[in-house]
C-alpha cells in the first residue's frame, strides 16, 4: 500500500497464512506474511521454502503445490482469486503439499516387443504383458526375474490375482491375449534369480472366441474376468484345487521338452450384453464389474444375476476403465478421443461427465486411480505422453515424457509413489518418488 | 287610404299616386279576398264577418280612391272620365246581386284635397305598391284582437290608428240600399277602410271565377309563331294519333306480374327486401388519399441545412488534411456528398460547381432511367441455402485423425477391414500386404508378394479370416490366421480342397485362370492371363470375382462387372452419370442407393427408386476422386480424392420412400501428402462398427479418423 508509484501489480498485496498437513521438517511457521498477489505456483514455493530455509539450515529446497479451497493454484494468485471471487482483505489461508511429479526416472526396462500391459498393484513385482506372447516380472527396474510363457499370441492384458491369504507364497497371475485365452502363472516373488526363470502356465481358460482385450481380478482373487472381442464377459475360477472337480477335461501338454500339468478350464459364467468388443473390465468389488465397450457403453453388472444393472451410453468408443477415486465409486474412462472423463454414477440422472480432461493429443490408452488418493490419477495415450491428474484441477500435474512419441499402451501406479507404464518403444519406463499424501 | 285622408302630406301623396297605379292591377290575392269577401258577403252572414256593409266611414275612402281611379283612368285615356260612370259597372254586374244599391256621391267632402293628389298623380305612377310601407305596423295578426280596441294599429312612427267612427248601423243599411255601387265596396278591417272596387277589377274577378285568364288583355288563342325556323323537317313529328294499345294495359305483363306473384307465394322467386348496394360514387380524377399508390413514393424529406454548411463554419465542422485525404481513398458512394469549407464573408462563396454537372447528370437520368416500375427482389442470399441440419446433431462422424498406421514402403492403394473391425489390411506398390490391428496401429503380419498389390479384400464372413490380394495378373487368397482353431481349420481345408477342384469346375475357362497351391505365402494364387485390377468378394463370402481392365473399356466394363454382380444375371437398370469417367462406385447398404465417384471430381448420388439420372451431384473434389464408401451402419458416406482430402457426408437414407436421401457434406479431412501432386488419398474404407473412416495415401501412410 505504502509504495503504489512504481508498478501498480506489485503494489497489490494480500495477507496470506502457509498451513499444511504435512509432517515437521515441512511446517512452515503458521504467521500471517503478506506477499505480493502476483505470484505464481514458482513464487509460491520459493516463499515456503525461504521460510523453512529460515528454521532449519540444512534444508533443501522442495517444489510445493498451494490449495486454496480445495483447488489448486495454477495462474497466479491475483488472477485465481479474481477467477474465484475471493476476497483479499481477509488473511488467506493456503495450504501446501508437496508438488505431485516424478523426482527420479528409472532406466527404462526393455523387452522384445511393445509393452501392452502393466499391473503394479504388487507392491512386490511390475507384471508387463508383450506383444512377443510373453509375460514378465520385474523387481526392480531392468531386472526381470520371471517369464510368463505358453502364450501364442500377443498378451493384451495382464493382472495380480490377489489372495486372502498373505502367507501364500506363489503369487497367481493371468495374463489374457490375443490367442483368445487367459493364462494363470504361478510365481514365487520373494525367490531371488539372476536369470530370468520361465514359468508355464498351471492352468489355461479357453472360452472366448475372439482376442481377449482385458482382464480383471475379483478383490478376494478368486476370479477373474475377462473382456473380448467377441463382446463378451466371462469369469473364471482362478483357484487350483477346488476347480479340479468342475474342470471339464485335464489335459497333459508337451512343450519344448518340459512335462507341465495343464489344466484347460472353461468358463464358469459369461455377462453377454455388449455388442461390440469389451474393452476394459474392473471388478472393484465383489458383487459388481464394471465394464467398457467399443459399443460406446459403460455398464455395470451384477455377479450374481448376471444382469447388467447400471448402462452408461457415452457416445465414444472406450479403451479403458476405471473405478476408485472418492468412496472408489468415481468412474475414470478413456476411449477414441484425447479426452479423459470421469463420472460419478451416484449423481442420478445425468450422463455429463463431472470431469474432463483435455490435455491429451490422442487417444487415451489407459487410465488408473491411485489407490489410496481420492484426487490423483494417471492416464496414458497414444500421443506417447503419461499424465498425473488431481480432480482439484484441471491441469496435468505432471506430464511424464519418457516414451518419447511412441504410444503409451498402458499405466499404472506402483507402490503408491511410481508410476510405471509401457509402450510400443518396448520400454517398461518407471517414474519414481512421486510424493503423493 | 284612411290616414292619407287624415294626414295629408307629400308623402302620403305620394303613396297615393302609387296606390292610383296599383289599383289598376289589384295584386290576384287581394281580389280574390276580395270576391270571397264579396261574396260571403253577398251570402248575407253577418255584420261581424270581416267584410262587413260599409259604412258611412267609408265614404271618404271611396271617394278618394275613386277620384285615383279617375286619374288612372285618365292617365290611361279611357273614355270613362267621370268616376260614378267609371264605377257603374251595374249592367255587367251578376244578376244574383240583387242586393245592389245606386251609389249616393253625397257626403264627398274632401274636393281639394283630390285636387292636390291630381297634381302629383302623374309623377307617382310608376312606383310599385310593394315599396308602400304599411300603414299599420300592427302585422299579420287576426284583427279582432283589435276589434274592442279605439285604434286600429299603430303607423310607422308609433301612433296610434284611431278607428274612424263608425256610423250607424242604420244609416249604413239604408246607404246601402241607396248606392248602386254598394256591391262594389269591401270594408278592409285591417286599414279600417272600405274598398271599392274598380270595373275592371270586377271583370278579373269574373273571369277568376270563370276560370278563364284573368288579365283581360290575355288572348288565349293567339297564333302560334315558330321561334326557331325549321325549313325542312326531315323527321316530322308524327303525326298518327296515338294507338289504342298505348291506353290499355298490356296483357302480356299483366300475365307476367301473376306468374311473378305466383312464384313469388310458392318461393320460387326470392325477393331480397334489402336494398341493393350501389357502386360507390367516386370521384374519377381525384386523388384519393385513403388509396396508397403503389407506384408513388414520397420524396424523402430533405435534411435541414446545419451549421457545417454555413457559409462560415465553426472549425470543429473544417475536416482536416487527413481526412480530406481518407476521403479520397473512399468510394464514391461512401464519400461525404458536402465537405465543409470557410469563406470569410457571403460574398466570397463561389457557385455551386457541381451545378452543370448534375443538371447534366439528372437530365440523363431522366432520359435514361425506365418507365417501367423496377422491381426489386430483396431476399437474404442466405435464406436461400437449403436447411441443412446443423452438424452437431448428425454426430458422431469421423472428424480427427488420431491413428497411423506406418510402415509400408510405397503408396498404399488399397485397404480392407475385416468384418468385426479388429482387424485392416493394406496392399500397397511396395508390394506388401500388410495386417494391421485398428486401435493399437501393430502391424501383425507382412506378406511380401513381389509385385505392387492392386486391391486387397477381406472375406466378409465372420467365419472366414480369408484375404483376397491382386498382384499384377496374380490373385492370392491368404490365410489371415486369425479366428478360431476350428475356423482356422476350416480356412485351412478349404484353401487346400479349392486347389484341386476349382479348376476343373471351371472347366473351359482353364485358359483364363490357373489355380496354383502358394505355399510361400500359405494360399491359393490366381493366375490370369491378363492384369487382374480388382477382387470383390460375395456378401456372404462364397464367391468371389476378379476384374481385368484391360483396354479402354475400362469404366464400362467396370460398370457392366458391377451391374452384373449386383444383379447376378443380367444386367437391370443403367445409369447416366454424365460423368466423364467414373472410378468407383459403392452401394447403399439399403441397396437402393448407390454413389458414384468420377475422374473430374464429381460425386453423384443415385436413388434407384428415383431416377436413372442423378438424385444429386456433389461438385467438392478439385482432383479425380479415388474412392467412395458408404458406412455399414451409420447414416454416412465418404470420398477420397486425389487433392490429399476424404470428405465426410451425411447421407440419410429414409425407409419412408416419399422421403428423398438427406445429404449433408459434414467435414474435410486432411492430413495426407502427395509426393508428386497426384494419388493423395488412395483409398478409404469405413470402419464396419464405429463411424471411423480409414483413409490410405500416396504417402504410405494409413490414418484412422475417428469422431
Amino acid at each position: 500500500m505504502d509504495i503504489d508509484g512504481d508498478t501498480d501489480e506489485a503494489s497489490r498485496r494480500v495477507q496470506v497464512r502457509f498451513v499444511t498437513k504435512l509432517k515437521p521438517p515441512y511446517k512452515a511457521p503458521p504467521t500471517s506474511i503478506t506477499i505480493p498477489s502476483n505470484l505464481t505456483r514458482l513464487g509460491l514455493s520459493t516463499i515456503v521454502n525461504s521460510l523453512l530455509k529460515a528454521g532449519n539450515d540444512d534444508w533443501k529446497t522442495e517444489a510445493f503445490d498451494f490449495l486454496i479451497d480445495g483447488e489448486l493454484v495454477r495462474m497466479s494468485l491475483e488472477e485465481f482469486l479474481i477467477a474465484k471471487s475471493i476476497s483479499a482483505e481477509k488473511i488467506l489461508e493456503i495450504e501446501y503439499i508437496k508438488a505431485v511429479v516424478p523426482r527420479k526416472e528409472e532406466e527404462p526396462s526393455l523387452h522384445d516387443d511393445w509393452v501392452s500391459a502393466v499391473d503394479g498393484s504388487s507392491s512386490k513385482f511390475i507384471l508387463t504383458g508383450c506383444y512377443d506372447g510373453l509375460g514378465r516380472i520385474w523387481k526392480a527396474a531392468g531386472l526381470c526375474t520371471h517369464i510368463l510363457a505358453g502364450h501364442t499370441g500377443a498378451i493384451n492384458s495382464v493382472c495380480v490375482v490377489k489372495h486372502e491369504a498373505e502367507s501364500r507364497v506363489d503369487q497367481v497371475v493371468a495374463t489374457a491375449s490375443k490367442d483368445m485365452t487367459l493364462r494363470l502363472f504361478k510365481v514365487d516373488a520373494d525367490e531371488s534369480l539372476n536369470q530370468p526363470k520361465r514359468v508355464q502356465a498351471f492352468k489355461s481358460l479357453h472360452g472366448h472366441s475372439a482376442s481377449v482385450q482385458c482382464i480383471a481380478a475379483e478383490p478376494s482373487g478368486n476370479q477373474i474376468c475377462s473382456g473380448s472381442w467377441d463382446s463378451r464377459i466371462n469369469l473364471w475360477q482362478t483357484n487350483e484345487t477346488s476347480s479340479e472337480g468342475d474342470a471339464i477335461y485335464v489335459k497333459k501338454r508337451k512343450k519344448e521338452g518340459q512335462e507341465e500339468l495343464q489344466k484347460k478350464e472353461d468358463a464358469i459364467s459369461t455377462l453377454v450384453g455388449h455388442t461390440q468388443v469389451v474393452s476394459a473390465v474392473v471388478w472393484p468389488q465383489r458383487e459388481s464389474i464394471y465394464s467398457a465397450s467399443w459399443d460406446h457403453s459403460i455398464r455395470r453388472w451384477d455377479v450374481e444375476t448376471g444382469k447388467d444393472s447400471m448402462n452408461m451410453f457415452c457416445g465414444k468408443a472406450f479403451n479403458c476403465l476405471d473405478v476408485g477415486g472418492e468412496g472408489s465409486c468415481l468412474l475414470a474412462a478413456g476411449g477414441s478421443d484425447p479426452i479423459l472423463r470421469i463420472w460419478d454414477p451416484r449423481k442420478p440422472g445425468t450422463l455429463a461427465p463431472t470431469f474432463q480432461f483435455s490435455s491429451h493429443t490422442s487417444w487415451i490408452s489407459s487410465c488408473k486411480w491411485h489407490d489410496k488418493s481420492w484426487y490423483h490419477l494417471v492416464s496414458a495415450s497414444y500421443d506417447g505422453k503419461v499424465m498425473l491428474w488431481d480432480l482439484r484441477t484441471a491441469w496435468p500435474l505432471a506430464v511424464i515424457d519418457s516414451h518419447k512419441d511412441d504410444k503409451v499402451l498402458c499405466a499404472d501406479w506402483w507402490r503408491g509413489d511410481c508410476v510405471v507404464s509401457g509402450g510400443a518403444d518396448s520400454k517398461l519406463c518407471i517414474s519414481a518418488d512421486i510424493p503423493i499424501i | 287610404m284612411t290616414e292619407e285622408k287624415k294626414s295629408k302630406n307629400s308623402k302620403g301623396k305620394k303613396k297615393a299616386g302609387k296606390q292610383a297605379e296599383e289599383q289598376s292591377q289589384l295584386n290576384f290575392k287581394e281580389i280574390e279576398k276580395a270576391v270571397t269577401g264579396v261574396q260571403d258577403w253577398d251570402s248575407g252572414e253577418s255584420g261581424s264577418s270581416d267584410f262587413e256593409p260599409v259604412v258611412s266611414d267609408g265614404y271618404d275612402s271611396l271617394t278618394d280612391t275613386g277620384s285615383e281611379s279617375v286619374q288612372l283612368t285618365e292617365s290611361e285615356n279611357e273614355g270613362d272620365g267621370v268616376r260614378d260612370s267609371a264605377y257603374d259597372v251595374s249592367s255587367e254586374t251578376d244578376s244574383s246581386e240583387d242586393e245592389v244599391a245606386p251609389q249616393n256621391t253625397v257626403g264627398y267632402d274632401a274636393p281639394e284635397e283630390s285636387d292636390s293628389e291630381d297634381d302629383d298623380a302623374p309623377e307617382e305612377s310608376d312606383s310599385s305598391e310593394d315599396e308602400v310601407p304599411p300603414r299599420n305596423t300592427v302585422g299579420d295578426i287576426p284583427f279582432e284582437w283589435y276589434r274592442e280596441e279605439e285604434h286600429a294599429g299603430y303607423d310607422p312612427s308609433g301612433k296610434k290608428i284611431k278607428k274612424k267612427e263608425r256610423e250607424n248601423k242604420l244609416d249604413k243599411y239604408l246607404e246601402m240600399i241607396d248606392n248602386a255601387k254598394n256591391w262594389r265596396r269591401i270594408y278592409n278591417e285591417r286599414d279600417d277602410e272600405v274598398v271599392e272596387l274598380t270595373k275592371e277589377e270586377t271583370k278579373m274577378i269574373r273571369k277568376i271565377l270563370k276560370g278563364m285568364a284573368p288579365h283581360p288583355e290575355f288572348d288565349p288563342y293567339q297564333d302560334s309563331v315558330d321561334w326557331v325556323k325549321v325549313d325542312k323537317a326531315e323527321h316530322p313529328f308524327p303525326d298518327a294519333p296515338e294507338p289504342k294499345r298505348r291506353f290499355i294495359p298490356s296483357k302480356w305483363e299483366s300475365k307476367m306480374v301473376v306468374r311473378l306473384v305466383r312464384g313469388i307465394r310458392k318461393g320460387l322467386i326470392k325477393v331480397d327486401d334489402k336494398p341493393k348496394e350501389e357502386d360507390r360514387v367516386y370521384l374519377l380524377w381525384s386523388d384519393d388519399p385513403n388509396s396508397t399508390d403503389r407506384h408513388h413514393i414520397p420524396a424523402p424529406k430533405p435534411k435541414l441545412p446545419g451549421h457545417e454548411e454555413s457559409y462560415n463554419p465553426s472549425l470543429e465542422y473544417i475536416p482536416t488534411e487527413e481526412e480530406i485525404k481518407s476521403y479520397d481513398l473512399m468510394y464514391e458512394e461512401d464519400r461525404p456528398k458536402f465537405i465543409p469549407k470557410r469563406f470569410t464573408s457571403i460574398r466570397s462563396v463561389p457557385a455551386y460547381d457541381k451545378a452543370v454537372r448534375e443538371t447534366f447528370d439528372r437530365c440523363l437520368d431522366l432520359y435514361l432511367c425506365p418507365r417501367t416500375h423496377k422491381k426489386r427482389i430483396n431476399i437474404d442470399p442466405e435464406s436461400l441455402k437449403p436447411k441443412l441440419p446443423s452438424r452437431k446433431d448428425l454426430k458422431p462422424y469421423p472428424s480427427k485423425c488420431y491413428l497411423e498406421y506406418k510402415g509400408h514402403k510405397g503408396p498404399v492403394v488399397s485397404i480392407s477391414t475385416d468384418s468385426t473391425g479388429q482387424w485392416i489390411a493394406s496392399g500397397s506398390k511396395d508390394g506388401t500386404v500388410r495386417i494391421w490391428e485398428v486401435d493399437t496401429g501393430r502391424c501383425l503380419r507382412v506378406w511380401e508378394l513381389g509385385e505392387a498389390v492392386q486391391h486387397v479384400a477381406w472375406n466378409p464372413s465372420p467365419e472366414l479370416s480369408i484375404l483376397a490380394a491382386t498382384v499384377g495378373q496374380d490373385v492370392f487368397l491368404l490365410k489371415t490366421g486369425f479366428g478360431t482353431e476350428e475356423e482356422q481349420k476350416r480356412v485351412d481345408d478349404l484353401l487346400q480342397f479349392q486347389s484341386q477342384t476349382i479348376p476343373d469346375a471351371s472347366g473351359g475357362s482353364e485358359n483364363i485362370v490357373k489355380w496354383s497351391q502358394d505355399d510361400i505365402h500359405g494360399g491359393i494364387r490366381l493366375n490370369h492371363f491378363k492384369t487382374v485390377s480388382s477382387v470383390e468378394w460375395h456378401r456372404k463370402g462364397d464367391y468371389f470375382s476378379t476384374l481385368m481392365p484391360h483396354d479402354i473399356l475400362f469404366s464400362i466394363l467396370y460398370w457392366f462387372l458391377f451391374w452384373l454382380l449386383f444383379s447376378a444375371t443380367k444386367l437391370v437398370k443403367k445409369l447416366e452419370t454424365g460423368l466423364r469417367e467414373v472410378s468407383s462406385i459403392a452401394i447403399h447398404a439399403g441397396g437402393d442407393n448407390v454413389i458414384v465417384g468420377s475422374k473430374d471430381g464429381k460425386l453423384c448420388w443415385f436413388d434407384m427408386d428415383l431416377s436413372s439420372q442423378p438424385y444429386k451431384v456433389l461438385n467438392c473434389h478439385k482432383k479425380d476422386i479415388n474412392k467412395v464408401a458408404f458406412h455399414r451402419s451409420y447414416p454416412l458416406f465418404a470420398s477420397c480424392s486425389d487433392d490429399c482430402t476424404a470428405y465426410i457426408f451425411h447421407g440419410m437414407v429414409y425407409s419412408d420412400l416419399n422421403q428423398n436421401p438427406l445429404i449433408v457434406p459434414l467435414e474435410i479431412l486432411r492430413g495426407h501428402a502427395s509426393l508428386n501432386g497426384r494419388g493423395g488419398v488412395l483409398d478409404c474404407k469405413f470402419h464396419p462398427r464405429q463411424p471411423w473412416l480409414f483413409t490410405a495415401g500416396d504417402d504410405s501412410v494409413i490414418k484412422l479418423y475417428c469422431h
